[in-house]
């Protein structure tokens, strides 16, 4: 088939798939799971996976060692996607990662959804590819953590919130209030910090009471004296569906009440890297040196271009209901910023604080291009769309296809990729996941039985790897350098005493293996003499 | 005035004239070229929309440009098997590699084990015992590469040789101009060393390594790498999870004394650090001390000329408040 026949057959599948709301949705709810499921295998296991790793299954945690008290959403959605995956055939880390591909394929149908109501169809079917071709949001798409189920939440809560307040039919109004309610509560219980998302939605009913008439005689939200549906059923849900997931909440709740209220901003290695910068800008800077650049452009212009809206409708410039939208889009996308600025968001790495407001910055720099297409070229916006889709997501999925699958190590062209950001010393990983880099390697050259020592490893993650085969057999774990063999060190930003204490034990500094990402180095082994073959 | 010099200044003054005449159609041609710009410019929304595109554009351009050229811009297989074999043909005893940047640590597994690779952003103030020549292995169209390295050795060498370039990397030789040679490296003989807590004798525990005491009071002490302040450091590590009341004293039997006994002293692995007191004992007899409360790696200095020129009986005695996590070094210079 030639280039051409190419492109008319894309334009022809694209146009079939636009042709519906619901099949838009379908579809990126299925490439996504799709390209995820296929993916998942490929990233290492950081600290904060394996913590949830760790909760979602007895077999990974140590004899008798009890969990740490976390959000369990991530954990329970990890151990019923193991439950049903493993006995298809699926290695037990495979398995588990597919409880966010499945809250991936979510949020992207809910993006599109979003996307279609607010811009139309060629917005619906640009926002997703917006979301996911950033390196770092891919990676948390791909392994199983909790931010990625908070992104997919806050955005199906904030779709189903919408449709709570527009819709013209009562019923629809309740049955959309009920779901802002359950999903709002399962946000709840993905991450302590989602309660910054009632701030959001709260912000958006004032505003649209604003805007909108009051409620018709003898209608519900007449009888709940004007507060919006949606509000009230977000209030009584949300807490009811956090203590179904969480129990423990019930018994013992001041103990649990420093984890719902959020970890605080604990001492990160990009903290450190970025003490120079105000503590209030730090997400937006790391945003900033993460997305790649193109896209990094759009996000923003997407964001200008909402407040310009806001502004004329405002104004009255615009139509009055515009300015909610405006509100809802814009407030869910600033509030994790405002959380990861107060310190209220976890103190993790990259843009994983504040991934919750990547689909709406994805949604409105959607819009943006749609609309800027239509504006400078009226005639000839639907290739416009596409040029400008391109032009933005091209270097972008270049980025995805070469930091995969250490994503989390992506830096943008602004910091000069891996290298520039090493030289300015931001962290190189999330949490030791890079040594599954260097894992054929020892597999392939370690002597047998040799006694390998993992500081960076959480042992819950060794623990994965092991049981999913990635590792020999009869390999030992050492409890220091001086009763091991092999030493297998991560360069994530954390202190390298342990490395260096491995040196020492095995009197040489030189590694005898690396994996390095663009000549920087993320992860070492080093040897006694006579264990590496 | 000669009939050619007249010629001469008219013939300049007609190009005059005729560059200024084009100067001023060209003006004129401009000003009536931005006047119908202007007049046929689009509406202010196109006109943002059209900005925003070419804007879009020229970053997504800058992306891939900058995306296909970072390969090019950092070294291959065979960049670090020239510099390899270069190292190998003229290393000598006495010579380290120093990287730069300093993250370009895959020196450390392909250049030869017999050179030690320096890998530390800064190299004023830093020692670098027993180093005479380093040879500065740059990565300089790396992405982030800044000269300090460079800086620093140019003002401590006595001369160096022109860059050599293998590929993408630079390699150049430094001489330095007053390299520390020291008499001693105590860290290094601490496996002939007694080390005592309290007038206690420690259980030596392999080479270089002694426990005094058992339990969660027992003190470490041991030749080891530890981090301070970011840098690996080889050094005499001392560690204790429980203050100890006892001073710790480690004894090197016979130790050739110089001038100067000099020293660093840091909390190993990022702890806390309370003060610790070093004092020096020749001969049994106190002869300098110096307090170390700094969190970095700090400095200390003790002069030895009373005992100058001898093989002696060197003792380091600690003492500490706190806990104690220790890294010390120390040089006996000429």
């Amino acid at each position: 088939m030639s280039l051409a026949g190419a492109v008319e057959r894309g334009r022809h599948l694209a146009a079939w798939i636009a042709a519906r709301r619901g099949r838009t949705a379908l579809a990126w709810a299925a490439a996504t799971f799709l390209v995820l499921a296929a993916l998942a295998g490929g990233p290492g296991v950081a600290r904060d996976e394996a913590r949830v790793l760790e909760r979602s299954d007895a077999a990974l945690r140590a004899p008798g060692a009890v969990p740490a008290e976390a959000p369990p959403f991530a954990a329970e959605a990890a151990a019923a996607a193991r439950a049903l995956a493993v006995p298809l055939g699926l290695s037990h880390l495979r398995a588990a990662r597919l409880g966010t591909a499945l809250l991936g394929a979510l949020l992207s149908a809910a993006l599109a959804l979003l996307a279609w109501d607010l811009a139309g169809p060629a917005a619906a079917l640009l926002a997703p590819a917006l979301f996911w071709a950033a390196p770092r949001h891919l990676h948390a798409g791909l392994v199983a953590t909790p931010d990625l189920a908070l992104a997919a939440l806050a955005i199906a809560t904030a779709l189903a919130w919408r449709r709570a307040v527009v819709d013209p039919d009562a019923r629809a109004r309740v049955r959309a209030s009920a779901r802002a309610g359950l999903l709002f509560g399962a946000a709840l219980a993905a991450r302590a910090d989602a309660w910054v998302l009632l701030a959001a939605l709260a912000l958006h009913a004032g505003v649209a009471r604003l805007f909108r008439a009051a409620p018709a005689p003898g209608a519900l939200e007449a009888r709940l004296r004007g507060a919006p549906l949606a509000l009230v059923s977000t209030l009584v849900l949300g807490p009811l569906v956090l203590l179904a997931a969480w129990p423990a909440l019930l018994f013992s709740p001041l103990a649990r009440a420093a984890a719902l209220a959020g970890p605080g901003a604990a001492a990160t290695p990009l903290g450190a890297a970025l003490s120079g910068v105000p503590a209030s800008l730090q997400p937006f800077v790391a945003a900033a040196l993460t997305l790649p650049a193109a896209l990094l452009v759009a996000l923003a212009a997407g964001a200008a271009h909402a407040m310009l809206r806001l502004a004329r409708a405002l104004r009255g410039s615009a139509p009055a209901e515009q300015a909610a939208d405006e509100v809802l889009l814009l407030a869910c996308a600033l509030a994790p910023f405002a959380a990861a600025a107060a310190g209220i968001a976890p103190a993790s790495g990259g843009v994983r604080p504040v991934l919750h407001a990547m689909p709406f910055l994805a949604l409105l720099a959607a819009r943006t291009l749609v609309a800027a297409a239509r504006v400078a070229w009226p005639s000839r916006a639907a290739p416009l769309v596409a040029s400008l889709a391109l032009v933005v997501l091209w270097p972008a999925v270049r980025a995805v296809a070469h930091f995969h699958p250490s994503g989390a190590s992506a830096w943008n062209e602004l910091v000069g990729g891996a290298p520039g950001a090493a030289a300015l010393r931001l962290p190189r990983q999330d949490g030791g996941e890079g040594v599954v880099r260097v894992l054929d390697a020892v597999n392939a050259r370690a002597r047998d039985g040799a006694r390998v020592w993992w500081p960076s490893l959480a042992p819950a993650a060794l623990r994965a790897l092991g049981r999913d085969g990635r590792l020999r057999a009869d390999l030992a774990v050492a409890d220091g350098p001086d009763d091991a063999d092999l030493a297998v060190v991560a360069l994530d930003g954390t202190g390298r005493d342990a490395e260096y204490r491995a040196w020492s034990a095995f009197r040489t500094a030189r590694p005898v293996a690396g994996a390095y990402l663009d000549e920087v180095p993320l992860a070492l082994v080093y040897a006694r003499p006579g264990a590496w073959r | 005035m000669s009939e050619v010099t007249r010629l001469v200044r008219r013939a300049a003054s007609l190009a005059r004239d005729r560059a200024a005449t084009q100067v001023r159609e060209g003006l004129y041609g401009a000003r009536h070229a931005l006047a119908w710009l202007w007049s046929h410019r689009p509406p202010p929304r196109r006109a943002a929309a059209l900005l925003f595109a070419t804007a879009l554009a020229l970053v997504s351009a800058a992306s891939v440009l900058s995306q296909a050229r970072l390969p090019g811009r950092l070294p291959t297989a065979l960049d670090w098997a020239a510099v390899r074999a270069l190292l190998e043909r003229d290393a000598r005893p006495g010579d380290a590699v120093a990287v730069s940047p300093s993250w370009a640590e895959r020196a450390r597994e392909l250049l030869p084990a017999s050179v030690p690779v320096l890998a530390q952003a800064r190299y004023a103030g830093e020692d670098l015992v027993g180093v005479r020549r380093v040879w500065l292995v740059s990565l300089a169209d790396a992405p982030g590469f800044r000269w300090d390295t460079e800086m620093d050795l140019a003002e401590r060498a006595a001369r160096s040789e022109a860059p050599a370039r293998l590929g993408a990397i630079e390699v150049t030789r430094y001489d330095l101009a007053f390299p520390m040679l020291p008499l001693a490296f105590l860290p290094d003989r601490l496996a002939q060393a007694e080390v005592s807590l309290g007038g206690a004798r420690c259980a030596p525990e392999g080479s270089g390594r002694f426990r005094c005491g058992a339990g969660p009071g027992a003190v470490e002490v041991e030749r080891a790498v530890r981090e301070v302040a970011g840098v690996p450091r080889p050094c005499l590590s001392a560690a204790a999870a429980a203050p100890f009341d006892a001073p710790l004293v480690v004894a090197f039997p016979s130790a050739r004394i110089g001038r100067t006994l000099h020293g660093h002293a840091g909390p190993a692995g990022g702890a806390g650090v309370a003060p610790v007191r070093v004092a020096v004992l020749l001969d049994g007899e106190e002869i300098g001390a110096a307090e170390v409360v700094s969190a970095g790696w700090a400095p200390f200095r003790i002069d030895l000329t009373r005992g100058s020129g001898q093989a002696r009986p060197l003792s380091l005695v600690l003492t500490s408040p706190g806990r104690l996590a220790l890294c010390l070094d120390a040089v006996v210079l000429p």
